[in-house]
């Protein structure tokens, strides 16, 4: 045995070569064929954010840009105000009410979307397969014109003298226009408006495979049309509205268009502070901070959501 | 005890309007097996939705034990469904799929719990209570569905081709075990199937249905041997369907000839028949071979071929009017061979149509 394993040797050691660089070849191609992936995350995604946190720890340039001095004063400034005469801190709300509002429009924004978009999405699954695609080409419709153009008509719709304030009138419902117009109402109507595709489509990706006879099912088993909601339907399309809820929460906190025009730059969002250290605030490392800020907040929220999520999962079994 | 009482139900409206299932009338015995049996489109499946409310008929009732359900909605009737793809709830476990319809019903948890025990063994699932539904193969979502049919002590059970999806083998296996499972809960099941075979093996009862009519109703030996019209006589076995002459009635016997040969007697559904030209149904075991020259003969024919299936030989002769029928022998006779047929007059039906 031992004299027949010594005869094979030299050829199980050109195996093993043999295998070791072919092994070696399989990671360099794999490496290779990652490179654009790696290239597009660090280009686009942390070099951004890496200089985004490095201007966040300078000081403000007077005419914009940044002055190479250490300094944590834009996160300071974000929840202080320093006395320009004798550098006491003393506590600011401003800042967090704007955050604040963000967030309350966020989640209305995310509420009234998945208040709207779940009935469409699940009248779309419910649809004979071959008419699917033509109502989620409806659905995907206004997404070839621009954000911006569909807010202006957005605004041309609920200004005083816009078609909504003239048809109540007409209809004899109001004397006088309301003021719609630079409201959190009309920015909340954007938001929903804006972000409403981004409910629908993945609450239809959870339900496009979705047994109807489950229905049955439940019914058959004692359910009532509610209890078959609550205990088929939702936990079914769950991962659909968990997606959903992300994809309207975390750009509806960031718009930035939408409140600039419908709420008239009065009412701002966190969007609209930080695009205005940029410009005529000319605080760029308040901004940069801002930005991280808003960042964390939706990571650390998002982590937390994850995770009450899968012990939820666990605890159903 | 489920009566259906002149049942119609329509789908659509107005002229393009189809009837699926045209004045049915039936009873169902309590505690029997009993079965729908019919072709695609017969209207069987819609029978049993009716009964399990899924659809409401467009006229006529249904009663249960005495009271009328057919209004009322799924959740309101005694009455649980094993679906043709099972349509276990993929997010629960077996035991939660199992304990279902009495988490529904709002009974106390400690009773959910010995129920799905209960059914977890009664099923042989007892190992697998905590998995998930996907994790199943075809045969054990099969006995997940029934045991989450049966937890609730439904009145009825209703079961929608629930065998069609499963192998050969294991549909033999589940026909005794469904069989048990009516036996040892003593549940009225009411199963809907298009194989002849399933509807014979297990069936206290079996109503053939065909075009939403119900065609015959009757116990699977008299469905087999005393089939009442030519539909029946069609889809269950291989009947042979032969014309001959009416020449007149004797009681309640039928006077036949088959090509102008000798009178006999023969069993009729129906004394009505106008003298003629009738349809004669002959099973191809009732069947007796002699030879042509034999005075005794019945039929002629010529032996075209046989099959061996095992427990015998089926030859296919030609008639001499040209007619095949398929004869059951354990000799066949080679192929071009004149023989004689005498049959089984006991055997021999007259159809009614």
């Amino acid at each position: 045995m031992g004299q027949g394993m010594q005869q094979t040797s030299p050829t199980a050691q050109n195996l093993q070569q043999a295998v070791a660089a072919r092994s070696r070849t399989v990671r360099r191609v794999r490496l290779f064929l990652l490179l654009p992936a790696l290239v597009i995350i660090g280009v686009f995604g942390l070099a951004p954010l890496s200089i985004a946190l490095v201007y966040s720890l300078l000081e403000p340039g007077t005419y914009g840009g940044v002055e190479w001095v250490f300094s944590t004063d834009a996160y300071v400034q974000f929840l202080f105000e320093r006395d320009i005469f004798d550098d006491t801190l003393s506590f600011n709300s401003a800042y967090l009410q704007i955050f604040g509002r963000s967030f309350g429009l966020a989640l209305c924004a995310m509420i009234g979307n998945l208040i709207l978009g779940f009935p469409v999405a699940y009248f779309i699954a419910a649809r004979p397969p071959e008419q699917r695609n033509l109502w989620l080409f409806a659905i995907t419709l206004p997404f070839w014109t621009n954000l911006l153009i569909r807010t202006y008509s957005m605004l041309l719709i609920v200004r005083d003298e816009g078609f909504l304030n003239l048809a109540l009138m007409q209809l004899g419902l109001i004397s006088a226009p309301i003021e719609m117009l630079y409201t959190d109402g009309a920015v909340l109507a954007g938001l929903v408006y804006s972000y409403l595709p981004f409910m629908i489509l993945p609450i239809y990706a959870s339900l496009e495979k979705f047994d109807f006879s489950l229905l049955e099912a439940g019914h058959d088993l004692y359910a009532s049309r509610v209890q078959v909601f609550r205990h088929i339907v939702i936990p079914i399309s769950r991962p659909g509205i968990v997606a959903g809820c992300a994809l309207v929460l975390i750009p509806a906190l960031g718009a930035y268009i939408t409140p600039e025009l419908l709420g008239g730059g009065k009412k701002l969002m966190i969007g609209n502070l930080i695009a205005m250290q940029f410009g005529s605030g000319r605080n760029w490392p308040f901004g940069s901070a801002a930005a991280l800020i808003l960042m964390s907040v939706v990571l650390i929220a998002l982590l937390v959501s994850l995770r009450a999520g899968a012990e939820k999962e666990k605890a159903h079994g | 005890m489920i009566n259906v009482r002149e049942v119609t139900k329509r789908f659509g409206i107005g002229a393009s309007a189809v009837t699926a299932l045209e004045t049915v009338s039936l009873d169902v015995p309590e505690g029997s097996f009993f079965t729908l049996l019919g072709p695609s489109g017969c209207g069987k499946t819609t029978l049993l939705r009716l009964i399990a409310g899924f659809e409401l008929p467009s006229e006529g009732e249904i009663a249960l034990d005495g009271q009328e359900i057919g209004h009322l909605p799924p959740h309101k009737r005694p009455v649980n469904t094993v679906f043709q793809n099972y349509a276990l709830f993929p997010h629960m476990t077996v035991a939660r799929n199992i304990g279902f319809g009495l988490e529904m019903l709002n009974r106390p948890k400690a009773e959910i719990a010995s129920a799905i025990d209960d059914m977890l063994n009664l099923v042989q699932m007892g190992e697998f209570a905590a998995r998930r539904v996907d994790q199943l193969s075809g045969g054990q979502q099969q006995r997940v569905a029934l045991a989450r049919a049966l937890a609730p002590r439904p009145k009825v059970l209703l079961l929608d081709e629930p065998l069609s999806a499963l192998d050969l083998k294991l549909r033999k296996g589940m026909q005794s075990e469904l069989k048990r499972l009516q036996s040892e809960t003593g549940i009225t099941f009411v199963f809907v199937t298009h194989d002849q075979g399933e509807a014979l093996a297990m069936s206290d009862q079996i109503a053939v249905m065909s075009a939403g009519r119900v065609q015959q109703v009757g116990t699977p030996q008299q469905i087999y041997t005393a089939p009442q019209s030519r539909f029946v006589a069609d889809f269950i076995g291989d009947t042979n369907i032969v014309a001959a002459d009416l020449l007149g009635y004797d009681g309640a016997q039928a006077r036949i000839s088959f090509f102008g040969g000798e009178p006999l007697l023969a069993n009729a559904a129906s004394d009505g028949l106008p003298p003629g030209v009738v349809y004669v149904a002959l099973r191809p075991e009732t069947l007796t071979v002699c030879a042509a020259s034999n005075a005794a003969a019945v039929l002629r024919g010529t032996v075209l071929d046989s099959s061996y299936f095992g427990a015998g030989s089926q030859m296919r002769v030609r008639l001499q009017n040209g007619t095949e029928i398929q004869v059951q022998v354990a000799e066949p006779s080679p192929a071009g061979s004149e023989i004689g047929l005498i049959p089984d007059t006991s055997m021999l039906h007259v159809l009614a149509d």
